[in-house]
Formats: structure tokens, sequence, C-alpha cells
């Protein structure tokens, strides 16, 4: 008995550091010839899945139109290891990470969680399989963002991800209710440019108040999130289009006369928000600002107390929507905010967001290479794909939302926005047959703009129409009319004091500025205080940081 | 005659001793399992942890991310702001919740009492982030209580944006969500008096006030006492899902907790040796209070809670 | 004086009626309005025009949800965790709850075991040791992950020794005189006599179940393992968060469809209603639960 008691203590012992040792050994497959006949290779990944996405009956994530096509072109055998939603799923990814166990193929997030794998040693060296079986369209893609793309993926000289591609947006629009400056006869753009100055805004607010087109309860005239500011520069609900006017970039590392400067702290970004906490003072600034959430605000927009709202160009999309649900007759007129010299100051987006990554032990890793290859090159330019496969040409008919692929990242040429846009207009105007047209997307924008245009306005036209017709067609014009000046930032890697003292200073930021624009603390003197803590509270030093990795 | 009168009261009582140990055992099994063999992560804190090196591979630092963490411009705020949350919280909670439990119990009408204390136990069910929309409408500056604040001439107040009010309306809608099912275990508490000194009271021409005073508050006493030794032992966690979906920059002043900031920090790299460290600080906050509150109790009530 | 005494005690009563109606009241606020929320048009709820009455009434919503497969498959999943976690919890709570009623003299281990459980409820080794652990004894994704960790309720067991605590010895030793086993004194004196407390942590072990959602984000590794609660979190997403890992225009419309809101709230409410069905069931005990002065008698 006291034996038995004593072996089972030890063998506790021995379970203890069994169980905790994460498990180094699981199933791998034996690498197989590439050449010639092989069995089916089996592919685990870990997918970033959405919400209620609408698949045919029987599809889901794991399996569906997609992936079957995947697995028979390539003749492999994908299963999910892991799948969640948003966060949920970065939560699984650092578990897997814990767990020193991830699966074959994953996307992540960011490139700290990159680093973090590759620190780890847990992910493959794609430099070699990428050069050899990358397509030349795929290759072409990365190169037009000019090698940023990869640079940022490339750690010690090795290409640790395939990167997913993020174009420039262009800056936060002002969406303006077209209907009411009908109904109110004001006229702010007489050039029609879209370029407006920051007067004209204050001037539409102060008219959409005072003459309340939409007889509405507690009207606001210009409402912005808690955060007020924001690192994207198309960030929704943002002041950011105000502090580009004024030659501000909040929330930006960037370069000035040699040295590096983080925007948030500069002069400018004084006045920016001298400007905006004298719009509170009026009262034309939402009285509510710094407590009213994203919610609250799509609210004031629906319910029509408030006809300005700040955001990308595909915010009618699933943003304002919700004002033509309540209101049909609601249009929306896309505005951007110029500086004294009648420029458009914008800065460039990181090229790069969400990565594919390989696990280092896979047998196969040309096959992240070519799942690449045949949805961003042959499904994009080969339609004989689509016919060969017509359950996947339903998904895109339907629109089953893109997550549904194995790998959920976009990869698009640099221009590709504008191109499309170009081609569209093509489309539009009869210029071009539909079957002609390239991208899937747009086939599917021609006809329902086209319809809009015949006075058909249902809900997905009206999002098309202002989507792709307004918004890029502003950003068109703007880039046509040379009025973008474009800055770019430094995108720097987290640095040591960063990882210590970045969400105290973040949190000093958006403390201050609030306080700022409520009138809380004093513009000059707040606003000196500020920049004085910042730098004392690490600013300074992370600033420091960034330069020595710039050399 | 007497030694073996001993010997058998021994041998019944190891017998006995043996049945508690079997009842402990099956517990105990999973408390080892699944309690103490991950407690040997809490050496993640001394380490910088880096996952595929594992827990017995890392890097051991002693004690720097505590250094670290109690060197954060701002920590004592922010420690200040959890401690007067979460206590506000309890105290208020549990007053409320024991006098909630008293007075329900006073409601003759039976289906009333059922149904009232089956409404005021869904709160507790819906999370915060649903809740907090419910707050913001009805708190904001256009809200109903700021409406009725307009109509009987008071100045609007702007709970979720001032750093004044905000504490107070975070521990009191938690009370507000926490009371009914709070008081679910006061009520069982309740009925366990003996309904025969509430009688003896009676006839001895005591009121109703002194009869809550004298009998129900004490026939309740144990387990306020480890209910409060309990709460205690949360007294760095202000309820991170409740602030963070109600609070704004305006308020980090007095509204910015441990959890909320700990969640900002959370950088990559950082965040398992971290999290472990403000945990292991949390737990030994808790040890102590709780080991307090035991011997305080012991002393002035002759009872303990454990 | 006895005229003035029953005024008294009528104000008294009418106060304690009014109190005790108005915080029942205040509760019934945002459940009216989640519900409210889930009867109405989408549009009217984007715009946050719904109080407590629905506006443009409509059901396509519990429609929506009959049709959901994944919502019935999550919510039967809840259901069997939560009977498995019942039963399993009372099993090891309550002897163990029991054997520590005993003084250092009659079980000399008690301290011992005592601090144990107390060690164990103030320290853990967090969220990454217990994960690797589940994962190596092979639970992932399986419904025992979201059950044995949480097998051994440490409070339950010193609230449940508590409610021991407060019944009379003279019964435990009177039956122990009988010459009763402890295992008997379990079963046939303190189990009967604590069913208030019993049902109290009952409560407290179903609503904890099916109440928990992170553990089903941990251990479950797809969406349709998830239980019931799980999957509700899963509903809220953060656009800006979409938003800054670069979402498309596509996607964004898929996730804040215009319907979404209305739809989570009625997932919302049906995932409640089991939780208002129990509670009756378990207030019988609690409200008219054995007395102890009866059983002295």
């Amino acid at each position: 008995m006291r034996k038995g008691f004593l072996t089972k203590v030890t063998g506790v012992a021995v379970a203890v550091s069994l169980l905790l040792m994460g498990t180094a050994c699981s199933s791998q497959d034996t690498s197989s010839d590439a050449t010639g006949e092989r069995e089916a290779i089996h592919v685990s990944v870990g997918r970033q899945t959405l919400q209620n996405v609408t698949f045919p009956d029987g599809d889901n994530y794991e399996d569906n139109a997609y992936v079957r096509m995947t697995e028979k072109e390539l003749n492999i055998d994908i299963t999910d290891e892991f799948e969640a939603n948003g966060e949920d799923y970065d939560r699984q990814v650092s578990l897997a990470l814990s767990a020193g166990d991830i699966p074959d193929m994953m996307k992540i997030g960011s490139l700290d969680t990159l680093k973090e794998l590759y620190e780890n040693d847990l992910i493959a060296d794609l430099t070699q399989v990428y050069e050899e079986y990358a397509s030349d369209y795929l290759k072409s893609l990365y190169d037009s963002y000019d090698g940023r793309a990869l640079a940022n993926v490339t750690l010690d000289g090795k290409m640790m991800a395939l990167p997913g591609t993020n174009g420039d947006n262009g800056p936060s629009i002002a969406w303006i209710r077209r209907d009411w400056l009908e109904q109110i006869g004001l006229d702010i753009d007489e050039d029609q440019d879209g370029c407006i100055k920051i007067e004209d805004l204050e001037t539409v607010a102060k008219e959409f108040m005072s003459k309340n087109p939409a007889n509405a309860d507690n009207v606001v005239g210009i409402a912005f999130a808690p955060w007020l500011t924001s690192g994207d520069p198309d960030g929704t609900f943002s002041m950011n289009s105000i502090a580009y006017a004024l030659g501000a970039f909040p929330k930006t590392w960037m370069e000035k006369d040699g040295k590096v400067i983080y925007g948030s702290t500069t002069e400018e970004m004084k006045q920016a928000l001298s400007v905006v906490s004298g719009w509170f003072r009026e009262g034309i600034l939402d009285p509510q600002v710094g407590t009213r959430t994203w919610d609250d605000i799509t609210a004031l927009l629906a319910n029509g107390q408030c006809g300005i709202a700040f955001g990308t160009w595909h915010i009618p999309g699933w943003l304002l929507s919700n004002v033509y649900a309540l209101n049909d007759q609601a249009t929306f007129e896309p505005y951007v905010v110029e500086d004294a010299n009648g420029m458009i100051n914008c800065k460039h987006n990181d090229a790069t967001g969400g990565y594919i990554v390989v696990k280092k032990e896979f047998s196969n890793p040309e096959l992240a290479i070519q799942i690449a290859n045949l949805f961003y090159d042959t499904l994009v330019n080969d339609t004989s794909l689509l016919d060969k496969y017509p359950e996947v040409k339903d998904y895109v008919t339907n629109g089953v939302d893109g997550s549904s692929r194995p790998f959920n990242i976009e990869i698009n040429s640099y221009t590709s926005l504008l191109d499309d846009y170009t081609e569209m207009m093509k489309g539009i105007n009869n210029e071009l047959e539909l079957e002609e047209v390239s991208v899937l997307e747009t086939r599917t924008n021609i006809p329902a703009i086209q319809r809009y245009l015949e006075g058909d306005v249902d809900a997905d036209n009206w999002s098309r129409y202002h989507c792709r017709l307004k918004g890029v067609g502003l950003i068109q014009s703007v880039t046509e009319n040379n009025k973008f000046a474009w800055v770019t930032p430094i995108f720097p890697k987290t640095t040591t004091t960063m990882e210590t003292n970045w969400a105290n200073l973040e949190k000093l930021e958006e403390e201050a500025f609030i306080r700022i624009v409520t009138g809380d603390i004093d513009v000059e003197s707040g606003f000196e205080q500020f920049v004085t803590d910042w730098n004392a509270q690490g600013g300074a030093q992370i600033i420091k940081e960034i330069s020595e990795q710039l050399q | 005659m007497e030694g073996k009168k001993n010997n058998k009261r021994t041998a019944a009582k190891r017998r006995s001793e043996m049945s508690y140990h079997l009842m402990v055992f099956p517990g105990l099994f999973f408390l080892i399992l699944f309690s103490y063999i991950p407690m040997v992560g809490v050496i993640m804190a001394f380490q910088d942890f880096v996952p595929a090196k594992g827990l017995f591979g890392s890097e051991f630092v002693g004690l720097k991310h505590f250094i670290y963490m109690f060197q954060l411009p701002d920590i004592g705020k922010i420690i200040r702001n959890t401690v007067v949350i979460a206590l506000g919280k309890m105290i208020f909670g549990m007053v409320l919740a024991i006098a909630f439990a008293i007075l329900l119990n006073e409601i003759r009408i039976k289906f009333m009492k059922k149904t009232v204390q089956t409404i005021v136990y869904l709160p507790h069910f819906l999370s915060w982030v649903v809740l907090a929309s419910v707050v913001t409408n009805i708190f904001g500056l256009d809200g109903s209580v700021n409406q009725f604040f307009t109509a009987i001439g008071i100045d609007k107040i702007n709970f979720l944006g001032s750093s004044k009010v905000f504490p107070g309306l975070i521990i009191g809608t938690d009370v507000w969500k926490e009371f009914g099912y709070n008081s679910v275990v006061y009520l069982a508490a309740i009925t366990s008096i003996d309904p025969g000194l509430h009688e003896a009271a009676t006839m001895d021409g005591a009121s109703w006030w002194k009869r809550v005073w004298n009998v129900t508050i004490p026939g309740m006493l144990p387990i306020i006492l480890l209910m409060t030794a309990m709460n205690l032992t949360s007294i760095l966690s202000a309820g991170f899902d409740q602030i963070y979906n109600l609070y704004s920059p305006i308020v980090y002043e007095t509204g910015d907790v441990l959890d909320t900031y700990v969640y900002r920090i959370g950088l990559v790299g950082r965040q398992y040796s971290f999290g472990a460290a403000v945990g292991l600080c949390r737990s030994i906050v808790g040890m102590v209070l709780l080991l307090s509150a035991n011997a305080l109790t012991k002393k002035l009530t002759d009872q303990k809670i454990f | 004086m006895v005229e003035n005494r029953s005024f008294h005690s009528k104000v008294r009563t009418l106060i304690i009626y009014l109190i005790v109606l108005l915080l029942g009241f205040s509760c019934l606020l945002p459940l009216l309005n989640i519900l409210a929320i889930s009867f109405s048009g989408s549009a009217a709820v984007s715009a946050n025009r719904v109080g407590v009455l629905p506006v443009d009434f409509t059901l396509t919503a519990y429609d929506k949800i009959l049709s959901d497969g994944q919502f019935w498959h999550s919510f039967m999943l809840s259901v069997i965790r939560v009977i498995l976690a019942l039963v399993l919890n009372l099993a090891l709570t309550i002897p163990m709850a029991y054997a520590m009623t005993k003084s250092k003299k009659e079980f000399r281990a008690r301290n011992i075991y005592m601090n144990l459980l107390i060690f164990a409820m103030l320290f853990n080794g967090g969220m990454i040791p217990t994960y690797i652990l589940v994962r190596n004894l092979g639970l992932l994704n399986s419904i025992w992950s979201l059950v044995l960790p949480g097998a051994l309720p440490i409070f339950n067991v010193i609230m449940l020794m508590n409610f021991f605590l407060g019944i009379p010895k003279s019964l435990e030793e009177a039956a122990l005189i009988d010459g009763a086993s402890p295992f008997q004194v379990l079963i046939k004196i303190m189990v009967p006599c604590a069913k208030p407390s019993i049902a109290t942590v009952s409560l407290f072990s179903i609503v904890g179940s099916w109440n928990d959602f992170f553990s089903g984000l941990i251990y479950m590794q797809k969406v349709e393992n998830y239980p019931i609660m799980t999957y509700i979190q899963s509903l809220n997403v953060d656009i800006q968060e979409l938003l800054k890992s670069g979402a498309s225009s596509s996607t964004l419309e898929n996730v804040t469809e215009l319907s979404n809101r209305n739809l989570n709230a009625a997932k919302i409410v049906v995932a409640v209603v089991p939780l208002l069905m129990i509670y009756p069931i378990l207030q019988k005990y609690l409200i008219t639960g054995m007395v102890m002065g009866s059983v002295k008698e």
C-alpha cells in the first residue's frame, strides 16, 4: 500500500513535468517527392474567421468551394487546426505559440507576432520557395510596393512570411449629406473638385444645426470618436483630416529635417486641437465628445441628428448604409479637406497587413506560395478556372466572404484601387464589355451603379454607387489633379522603451487631447505640458531608439 | 477495561478518519491536477518567458517584472482607483444584497416574492458589452436621468465623462447588476435561521427592527463574514469588462484600473511574464487580507471562516 | 397602542413592498430593452430608437435563430455541460465540505487539506500552463475541457462547509451514537438538512458553467464546438480592430450587416431563458427549504 502510494507520487512528479513540457512532438508528414504522382499532402491551417458568414448549405470554413478547389488543384488535403473570429483568433495563435506547436500554415495579424515566431524559431524561411515558385504576376503585385511589402517580412535577410498587402486608401473623407445641402441651398464647393476648406466644414455644420433639415432633436454639428485621432490616415470618425489639413500627422512617426519626430507632439497638432476645441466652445462639436461611442455616432447619423461623417471611401457600404436604411432619400457627397495651399495632405499606409506563416518543420513550404498563386494570380487572371469550378463561380457571384479562402489575406497591386476605378468607369460608360472586365468585384459594381444612375435606388446599388463612384472617384480626381501631398512615415519596430512605456504614453496623449478639446485644460499650456510629460516619460528615449534603428 | 475502551474508540476514530480521507480524495485529485500542477506556471513571473523554450528553459530574471510594475508611471493612481472601486462595489454590494434578502423575506405574497426574486437575478446574466449600451442610454447627456434633472431644474451631469462621478457610476451600476444574484446566498442563510428564535423575540415584544438586528443579522453573520473575507481577496480586481466598456480617456484620472491598464500594455513578448507577475501580486495581497480577516473574525466572534 | 402598532406595521409593510417592487422593476428594464430590440426592425435599432417597447415589430430575428444550426448545437452543448458539471461539482463538493467541518481532533489532516484549498483558491498558474495541461491531456475540443478544470469549485466547498456548521451538532452526534458511519451521517442527516444551501451551490454551479464563455474561447479550437455563451460572446465584433487589421470593405459589410444587432439580442434572450426556468425550480428549496427548528423538535 505504502509502496503503491510512493509509486503514485513519483508517477505524479513525472506526469507534472510531462504535462507542462509543451508538445514538441507532433505528427509530421514524411516528405514526398515533389515530382510526379504523389499522395495528397496533408496541410493543417489556422483560419481567422468571421461571424455570420453565409455559406451554401453544408459548406463551412473547413470545407467549402474555395478549399475544395485548392485541394484538387494542388493535390493536398486541408484541415483546420483552429478557427476563431477576430481577437479570439489572435488568442488561439498565442496559445499555439505558447505550446510551441503551430499549424502547418496560419494567418497572423501583426509584425510583432511574426517577430516572436521568428525568435522562437517556429517558422520556415520562405526566401527560396518564393523565388522558385511565386508566379511572375504574384511577384509583380509585391513589387508594385517598391520593395516595402517584402521588406516588412524580411528578418535577418530571410523572408519569413507571405504578407497581405495594404494599399493607400487616401485620407479620411468628410461625407456630407448631399440631400441636405441641396435642401438648404448651400454650395461649399463651387469648382466641384471635391476639395473644401476647414472653414467650409464649419459653415456646413452651423447651417445643418440651425436649419435642422431632418427636424431632429438634439442636433450635433460634427461628432468624433473618443480617441479623436487615428494612426490610420483614413480613421473613421477621427479628426485626422482636420489635423492633416493643418500639417499635423497624429500618431505618426516621421522624419523631418533629418530628425525623427512624433506627429502628435508637433506645433501643428496644437493648432489642430485648438481648432477643434474652438468648435467645442462654439457648440459645433458634439458636447458629448469623449463619451460618444462608435454606435452612438452611427445612431446620430441615422437619426438625422448629424449630417457629417468622417471615414474612408468604403464607409457608405457598411456604416452610412444605416442612414439609408432609415431614409432612402439620403445621399452623401464626399469631400477632402485641403490645407492653406489648396493641397490635400495624406500619409502612406504601411505596405502590409495580415501575414501567412509556415511551420518550420512543414515538409512542403512551397505549397503556401502555390496557394497564393492560385488565389491572387490564376483565379484573378484565368477565367477558365471559374468554368472548371462552377461552385467557385457561384461563390463569387453570391459574394461569399473572402475569409472563406484558405488564406484570409488580400494581395493586390499598389495601384489596384484606382486601376479598378478606371476599368469600372469604362464599363459604366459602355466602353468595355462586362465579360472583358478583369476584376470580379468590378463586374458586380458596374451594373449596380448603372442601375443606380437610372434611378433604381436599392440599398446595394446605393452603397456601391457611393463607395466606388463617389468615394474612389474623389481619390482618383484628387490624384489626377496632382493635389495629394504624400508623406511617408516611419514604421519602426517595437523598441525596448516602447515595450515598457508605450501604453502609458498613449494614455497621456489620449487624455491630454480630449481634455484640451473639451476645454478642461487650456490649449497653450495644456499642450505644452503634454509635450514635456511625453518626452520625460519615455518619448524622447523612444525617438532616440528609433533613430538608431534607422541607421 | 479503560485501555480497551480507549482502544476501541481510537479504532472507531481511525475508521471515521479514513472515511473523511475518502471524502476528500476525489476532490483532491482534481485540485492537484488542475490547480497545483499548473501552479508551476507562477515561475513565469520570475522569467523572461519564451514560449518555445518553455517553463523550464526560459531565462530567469528575478524580480525584474515586479520592479517594472512598481516603476510604471501612474501605478499609484491606478492602484488607488482599483481599490476605491473594488471596495465601493464590495461594501455597497453586500449591504444592498443583505438588505434586499431581508426585505424580500418580509414579502408574504408568494407569487410576488418568487417573481421579484427571479427578476432581480436576471441582470447578472447579461454581459457588460450588452449592458453598457443600456447604461449609456440612461446616463448619457441626453439620457433619461438627465432629462429628469432638466425637468426638475437641476444641471445636467455628464456621468460618463466626469472624473468625479465616474467611479460612483461604476460602483452603482455594478451593485445594481449583482445584488439580486448575490442575495441568493443570504436568502439561504435566512432560511436556515431557527424560526423559534423569531417567535421568542416577538413574544418578548421586540419590534421588527429589533428582530432584524437581534435575530436575523446575527443568524446570517457567519455567511456575511465569509462573503466579506472572500470579497476582500479580489480587492485588486475592479471588474475589467464593465470598466472597459464604459470608460474613455476623459475619465482615466479616476477610472483607469489595474486590469484596463495591463490590458492596454498587453505588448507581445512581455505579456506572459508580466501578466504572471501582476497575478502573483494580486494573489499575495488576497492571501494577506484573507488570513487577516480570518484571524480577526476568530478573535472577535470566536468563529472562523475556514 | 395596539392600533398604533398595527398601523406602523402596515406602513412598514407598504414601504417594504414598494422598495422591493422598485428594485425588481429596475432590473426588468434592461431585459425589456433587449427583448424589445430583438423584436424590432433593424433600422430602428441602429438608430437607437428602441426603448422598452419594440419599434416596427418583427419576428425575423427569431425566425433566423430557429434555422441557425450552430446556435442550437451550441445551446445543447451548454445543456450537457451544465449537467455534467453540476453532477461532478456536487459529487466532489458535498463530501469534501462535510469532511472539512470536522475539527482537528476528529480529522487530523483537516487543516492540511483546508490550507491546500485556500492556497489553490488564491493562487493559480495562469491561463497558459492550464491550457498546456488540458492540451496534453488530450482534452482540447472535448466537452470535458469545459467541465474538468472547474470540477472542484473551492468557494462552494467553503460556503457549504459553513452551512453544514450551522446544522446543530446534536443531530449528527445522535446518529453517530446510533452507530451510523460518517457516510451515512452525510447522506441521511447533513444533505437533507442542508437542502437550501445545496440548492444555492447548485445554482452557482449551473449559472457558473452556463455563463462561462472564456474556457470555450481557449479550449475549443473551432466555433462549431463553442458552448452557447462563448458563441454569443463571439458575436461582438470590434469594428475598429477589423479596420486596423485591414479588413476589406465587403468583409466589413458582412460584419456590420444591419440585422445583426436585433439578431444578437434575440440570441441573448433565448440563451437566458433556461436560467429563468432553472431558478424557480431551485427556488422551491431556497424558500421552503428544510427548516432547522422543525428538525430539532
